[in-house]
């Protein structure tokens, strides 16, 4: 009995220090960087951090809010590379018929919103209202915008993306701080609060924490899933155009291995895989941990092939961690 | 629907005429469609060459899909087994070339420590695997994610990507380019994974605590089978398949490559799996029919390719079919709750 009491006392500081953990963890790792070299903490890289973070948060994000509900998206990767081909292919045809710059942009981004809501509509309809797991249907989905990529762009960089958009979506700035980070700075905003404070971002925690008690409470489960999946691509497509921004081509392999890096940085912040758990703050904290330690490994010149070991370790330990503050509070 | 319009006597050879369908299911069907139509239309397709080619390539997925399965009917995933094949073939190759250093001539002795190096690494990280998510409770796909990386990793960095050579000629020509009758080392080896995974699945103990441990881990538990020791062996069996899988991969192109394997093979090897019948709710799924699914996906890509179809489009079908066999077997199932 007493040990019950005390550990139930002590439960409350116990839980912030678990909370505490990944944000000493990501001090310690930018201060140990820094101990090898000094150019790890100068501006330049800092400000260099915070944008490439910016591009993986708002995978992560996407990823959080379809785990939330107890699923995944591994086609999320393709889809990235679907948008960016399409966007640009849109954009240089475009161009290409003489239309007026703003008339170009607005093709490309439609292009690409249509291509991400499509791809979000094929997973959620699949998986509501067909009844398949996600790692399937998502696993099609993988494959069949993997083939539409490559396809549109014949394999191929595809050229002519505008100044305009380039401009927009990578170059702009406000009071310095460049135009990644002020886009997913407001998306992160405006998805907290939906998720904290509508009836959809809240019913995406029920259906993770219980789906049946979900349906019983009469809430149209099937009708909020395939909207989870269609948020998930279209946060996807629009992280694929701010790429697509940078790079200024459609690139047919710009998704890569991105899938299961935002499931990782999703995970690793603390996002539960059994779904009901993580919000904004999950994804963007993992999203800094993985990018503060590959920008730290490569600073200080740690060979890629280690830096991917390190990488699978940390994904396991991270989950790990989670498991045993789940233990705790039990 | 109607099974409840002949209720009865004829309701028995209804529902065991739908327990064959639903044991063999659509895959054979397509098979036989898609061998049929392909042999009409190209002559190419029946010829020796391709035949052997589909068969070598489809007893290396086999044999991957078949560990696989063993996974996920424990309710689990091996999101590794790709960068398995990858790791046991550097491995399998750079101990050969170092054994062989040492001892020049010794050919059994080289073999044999490049095979056993090969399994065993294979083992390990079915270990790694099985322990994590058996013992410390973590999800598999989050595991085998993290051991996919890590195992890739450590493959390219043994040989910083290029492919290692130096195996004897016997293990090479003798082994991996043999044929027995006609057909490659490879299809032997398959069937007798395939063979030896049957007997396990239905004669065993560990075989059928897998199906009672993926059906419904509560009554498993209850049941006094002890979960750990079982969840750990699917593991450890799907990843000494892969390294068998390496192993034979190396001895057929005649180097160690870190390229061997990777998300493709991972990929195929699910995909395989699901459309052969096994469920991702675990519990259910025959390596027979994986096999023959493994079978049926190797010929696709062979098709695809006889009829030109663009190599970028492929995968969208691949897609499309996997999509399809599930959601098909899904609202199949749901008929018959129904009923």
């Amino acid at each position: 009995m007493t040990t019950e009491q005390s550990s139930h006392k002590n439960s409350f500081s116990s839980e912030w220090l678990w909370r505490a953990v990944l944000p000493i963890a990501l001090v310690v790792l930018l201060l140990g960087f820094a101990a090898v070299d000094r150019s790890v903490l100068s501006p330049a890289n800092l400000l260099n951090i915070a944008q490439q973070t910016s591009y993986l948060a708002l995978f992560a994000m996407a990823q959080t809010v379809v785990i939330l509900t107890r699923g995944f998206d591994l086609a999320l990767g393709p889809a990235v590379s679907m948008v960016s081909v399409g966007t640009a292919l849109a954009m240089a045809g475009a161009t290409a018929t003489g239309h007026d710059p703003s008339i170009v942009v607005l093709a490309g981004l439609g292009t690409g919103f249509g291509l991400g809501i499509a791809c979000g509509l094929f997973n959620g309809v699949v998986i509501a209202l067909l009844g398949v797991s996600p790692f399937v249907a998502t696993l099609g989905s993988y494959n069949i915008a993997i083939g539409v990529a490559t396809t549109l762009s014949a394999g191929r960089p595809v050229q002519g993306v505008p100044k305009l958009f380039s401009q927009l979506f990578y170059g702009g700035s406000i009071f310095g701080i460049p135009a990644a980070i002020i886009i997913t700075l407001a998306i992160g905003l405006a998805l907290h609060l939906m998720l904290s404070r509508t009836v959809f971002g809240r019913s995406l925690y029920i259906i993770g924490t219980n789906p049946r008690a979900a349906a019983v409470a009469g809430l149209p489960v099937k009708r909020i899933l395939v909207a989870t999946y269609v948020l998930c691509s279209t946060l996807a497509a629009l992280g694929a155009i701010m790429m697509t921004a940078r790079t200024g081509s459609g690139e047919p392999n710009l998704g890569g291995s991105l899938s299961l890096q935002a499931i990782a940085g999703a995970v690793v912040g603390g996002t539960s895989l059994a779904g009901g758990r993580g919000g904004v703050g999950t994804a963007v904290l993992g999203a800094l941990f993985v990018t503060i330690l590959s920008n730290g490994m490569n600073l200080t010149r740690i060979d890629g092939y280690i830096q991917m070991v390190v990488l699978g370790a940390i994904v396991i330990i991270g989950v790990l961690l989670d498991r045993l503050r789940l233990e705790r509070r039990r | 629907m109607s099974a409840v319009v002949t209720a009865g006597m004829p309701r028995r050879s209804i529902t065991l005429g739908r327990s064959i369908v639903g044991r063999i299911g659509l895959l054979p069907a397509l098979l036989v469609a898609l061998v049929v139509g392909m042999s009409a239309i190209d002559p190419q397709f029946y010829g020796l060459i391709n035949i052997l080619n589909i068969l070598r390539n489809a007893s290396l997925l086999a044999i991957v899909a078949c560990g696989q399965a063993l996974v996920i009917v424990a309710g689990g995933f091996d999101l590794s087994v790709g960068a398995v094949v990858a790791l046991a073939s550097v491995v399998t190759a750079k101990t050969m070339a170092a054994t062989a250093a040492a001892f020049p001539g010794n050919t059994a002795l080289i073999i044999a420590s490049g095979a056993a190096a090969g399994i065993g690494c294979g083992l390990a990280v079915g270990l790694v695997n099985g322990f994590c998510v058996a013992k410390l409770k973590v999800s598999g796909f989050v595991v085998t994610l993290g051991t996919m990386s890590a195992t890739a990793g450590v493959g390219l960095m043994i040989t910083s990507g290029i492919p290692a050579y130096g195996m004897p000629d016997s293990f090479v020509k003798g082994f991996g380019r043999a044929q027995l009758f006609g057909l490659p080392t490879a299809v032997y080896a398959a069937l007798a994974v395939i063979a030896a995974m049957m007997f396990v699945q239905r004669r065993t103990l560990f075989g059928r605590y897998v199906y009672a441990i993926g059906g419904n881990v509560d009554a498993a538990v209850v049941s006094g089978v002890s979960i750990q020791r079982h969840i750990v062996g699917t593991y450890a069996v799907s990843s000494v398949l892969a390294a068998l899988t390496g192993i034979l991969l190396t001895a057929q192109v005649g180097s160690g490559q870190a390229s061997f394997g990777g998300d493709r093979m991972m990929l195929q090897s699910i995909a395989a799996a699901v459309i052969g019948g096994v469920s991702l709710r675990g519990g259910v799924g025959r390596v027979e029919i994986v096999a023959i699914s493994a079978l049926f996906l190797t010929i696709l890509g062979n098709a695809l390719n006889l009829l030109h179809v663009d190599s970028r489009l492929q995968p969208v079908f691949l897609g499309v079919i996997m999509v399809a066999a599930v959601a098909l077997d899904e609202l199949s199932r749901r008929s018959k709750a129904r009923v």
